[in-house]
């Protein structure tokens, strides 16, 4: 009997790199309004997300809060729906095992975007922001530049919000802006997108297979020192700069879950 | 005489005979091995005979991997379509392909139906690929939809995964006339062990295996055991996924390619391959039309003094010693 261990990770790699980038020159081309729409509307957030650290109202906080996972459950069921189903799909038979990642995160995203206790958005100026702010700067500006990098057409660029790879990554960096111990159930489905990426990018001999990697290995590092210092557990009151103090306040705004 | 102190000429002027015997439909000793699987053809280049039935096929074929796995791209659909179209043009006629290649079935399915190919100008070569002791009926049939057509000529079971089921599914869907010929494959040098159990257990048309200048494993046991058991040999990876062919890039030839016909490295590594006895087809895979030219052209008489004269093809190939010789070449340039 032979069996599916026996195969190396080259062997599933079915397509070329030339057939793999013409897809999303492919996918922007026929869906530009709506991908460059949520391209602009997840930078326009992630503005309004580091500004809010610095004495926004709370007003602000409130919409922010809602706001936030529903762009990015629009973002992550539009890249599963129609760039992984319809564009990816037909070259990459593995397709429908991730699908189920995209479908689960997309549920998690939009019950966190009604929960009662909705996740707080913010600077904070410790690890976890400095890394959550360096990978949006990542999947935001400079990833669509990484196909100019490469000599190919701007058109076939990965934009934020619709190409799988920069959405995760982004996604990793809101999440290590946002607080709350839950927030962590929203980590296994892009930490693993991120090693499946890798792997195929590295399979195709790319330059930046390493980067998803390390967008994962951040977002843990992250939640790792942020479990360690409570600072998830902080109640939804605590002002940002006193987010890093060991002082527990006791007033009856509630801790953050 | 031993076969090292035949001369290159003498043993030309030989194996160009025993071709011309062969396509005459007589089984006859190819350098003193039991079967011969030689043909001369007097267009589309250089023929094998499969051993199982007599039937001939150009050396020459085309695979499907990576390369035809295009999605719905319709430039690159075009794209395959006109490789297609060239590689038929060329007299060119196995095309090989798996349900584990992604969108390539129906790629080769796009590019039957827009050049209007004839079922009997393809020798339509497919796989089962499946875990599924019952799932293998079905995949064939997705397969075959894919292709749009309604007989695979060959079906063979992907790297051997799950071969105690499906072989014997194939062996009855050919009992019952629905396809041509059955056989295994595999790309990997570990697994020829079980793939010589497998061949000395089974009734097998066809193995497919990796075979070029630098992965010559197959050269040890398991072409020669092709060979005495009468089974016809695919070659699949010539040029290593390309790899091969564009660290070679830039690479001056040696001189004695000029003595084959050889242009380039491409053309020289398919000779090396489709000279050995046992090799019935060669599948090189590409997207480029140029590309599918020079592949078809390297089991082609030259145009030169020997163009239009049919009996002069084995002069294209190397010998054993030559063959020797390309090996340490392509070695030495690396």
């Amino acid at each position: 009997m032979t069996d599916w261990w026996d195969y190396h990770l080259i062997d599933f790699l079915l397509f070329s790199t030339r057939v793999y980038y013409r897809l999303f020159a492919s996918f922007n081309l026929a869906f530009w309004p709506v991908n460059l729409a949520l391209y602009l509307a997840g930078a326009g957030l992630v503005v309004l997300v580091l500004r809010s650290g610095t004495g926004a109202g709370a007003d602000r906080q409130r919409w922010l809060c809602r706001l936030v996972p529903v762009i990015l459950a629009l973002m992550w069921a539009w890249s599963g729906a129609v760039f992984m189903g319809y564009y990816y799909q037909p070259i990459n038979w593995a397709v429908p095992y991730v699908l189920p990642l995209f479908g689960f995160e997309t549920l998690m995203l939009a019950v966190f975007a009604v929960r009662k206790t909705p996740l707080q958005f913010c600077w904070r100026g410790d690890f976890s922001s400095m890394a959550g702010v360096a990978l949006l700067v990542l999947a935001i500006p400079v990833y669509p530049f990484f196909s100019l990098f490469s000599g190919r057409d701007m058109m076939a660029a990965e934009l934020f919000g619709s190409a799988p790879d920069p959405t995760m990554i982004g996604t990793l960096g809101l999440l290590l802006l946002a607080r709350g111990t839950w927030r962590w159930i929203l980590l296994p489905a892009p930490v693993l997108w991120c090693l499946i990426t890798s792997l195929t990018l590295w399979a195709m001999d790319q330059d930046i297979a390493w980067l998803p990697l390390v967008a994962a290995w951040l977002a843990i590092l992250g939640g790792w020192m942020d479990a360690k210092s409570g600072v998830t557990r902080k109640p939804v009151a605590t002002p940002p700069g006193r987010l890093n103090s060991t002082h527990h306040q006791t007033d009856k705004v509630g801790f953050i879950e | 005489m031993t076969f090292a102190d035949i001369s290159r000429r003498t043993f030309l002027t030989g194996a160009a005979r025993l071709g011309a015997v062969a396509f005459a439909g007589a089984g006859v000793p190819f350098m003193g091995m039991a079967r011969a699987q030689q043909v001369v053809s007097g267009s589309g280049g250089l023929h094998r005979k499969i051993p199982a039935s007599g039937e001939t096929i150009p050396a020459i074929g085309l695979g499907s991997w990576i390369t035809f796995n295009v999605g719905n791209d319709p430039v690159l659909l075009k794209n395959c379509a006109d490789v297609m179209g060239a590689f038929f043009a060329g007299g060119g006629k196995m095309i090989d392909s798996s349900p584990m290649y992604g969108s390539s079935q129906a790629t080769i399915g796009h590019g039957l139906a827009a050049l209007g190919i004839a079922r009997d100008q393809v020798f339509a070569t497919d796989k089962v690929w499946t875990g599924d002791e019952n799932g293998g009926a079905e995949q064939i049939a997705q397969s075959a939809k894919n292709w749009g057509i309604s007989r695979f000529d060959l079906l063979q079971v992907h790297n051997m995964l799950d071969w105690e089921d499906q072989l014997p599914m194939l062996q009855a869907k050919k009992a019952a006339g629905e396809l041509g010929y059955i056989g295994v494959t595999t790309s990997h040098q570990r697994r020829h062990e079980l793939l010589s159990v497998i061949m000395q257990r089974e009734p097998l048309d066809f193995i497919q295996v990796t075979y070029n200048p630098l992965d010559r494993a197959v050269e040890n046991r398991i072409l020669p055991m092709a060979q005495e058991r009468g089974i016809a040999v695919i070659i699949n990876r010539p040029f290593r996924g390309g790899h091969l062919t564009k660290a070679l890039r830039g690479k001056a030839l040696p001189g004695f390619a000029g003595d084959y016909g050889a242009q380039s490295w491409a053309q020289l590594i398919l000779k090396y391959i489709i000279s050995h006895p046992a090799v019935t087809c060669a599948i090189p895979a590409t997207t480029k039309v140029d590309h599918v030219r020079e592949n078809l052209a390297a089991a082609m008489p030259d145009k030169g003094g020997n163009a239009g004269k049919t009996d002069i093809l084995p002069d294209i190939l190397p010998d054993e010693k030559m063959r020797h010789a390309i090996a340490n070449a392509i070695g030495d340039a690396l």
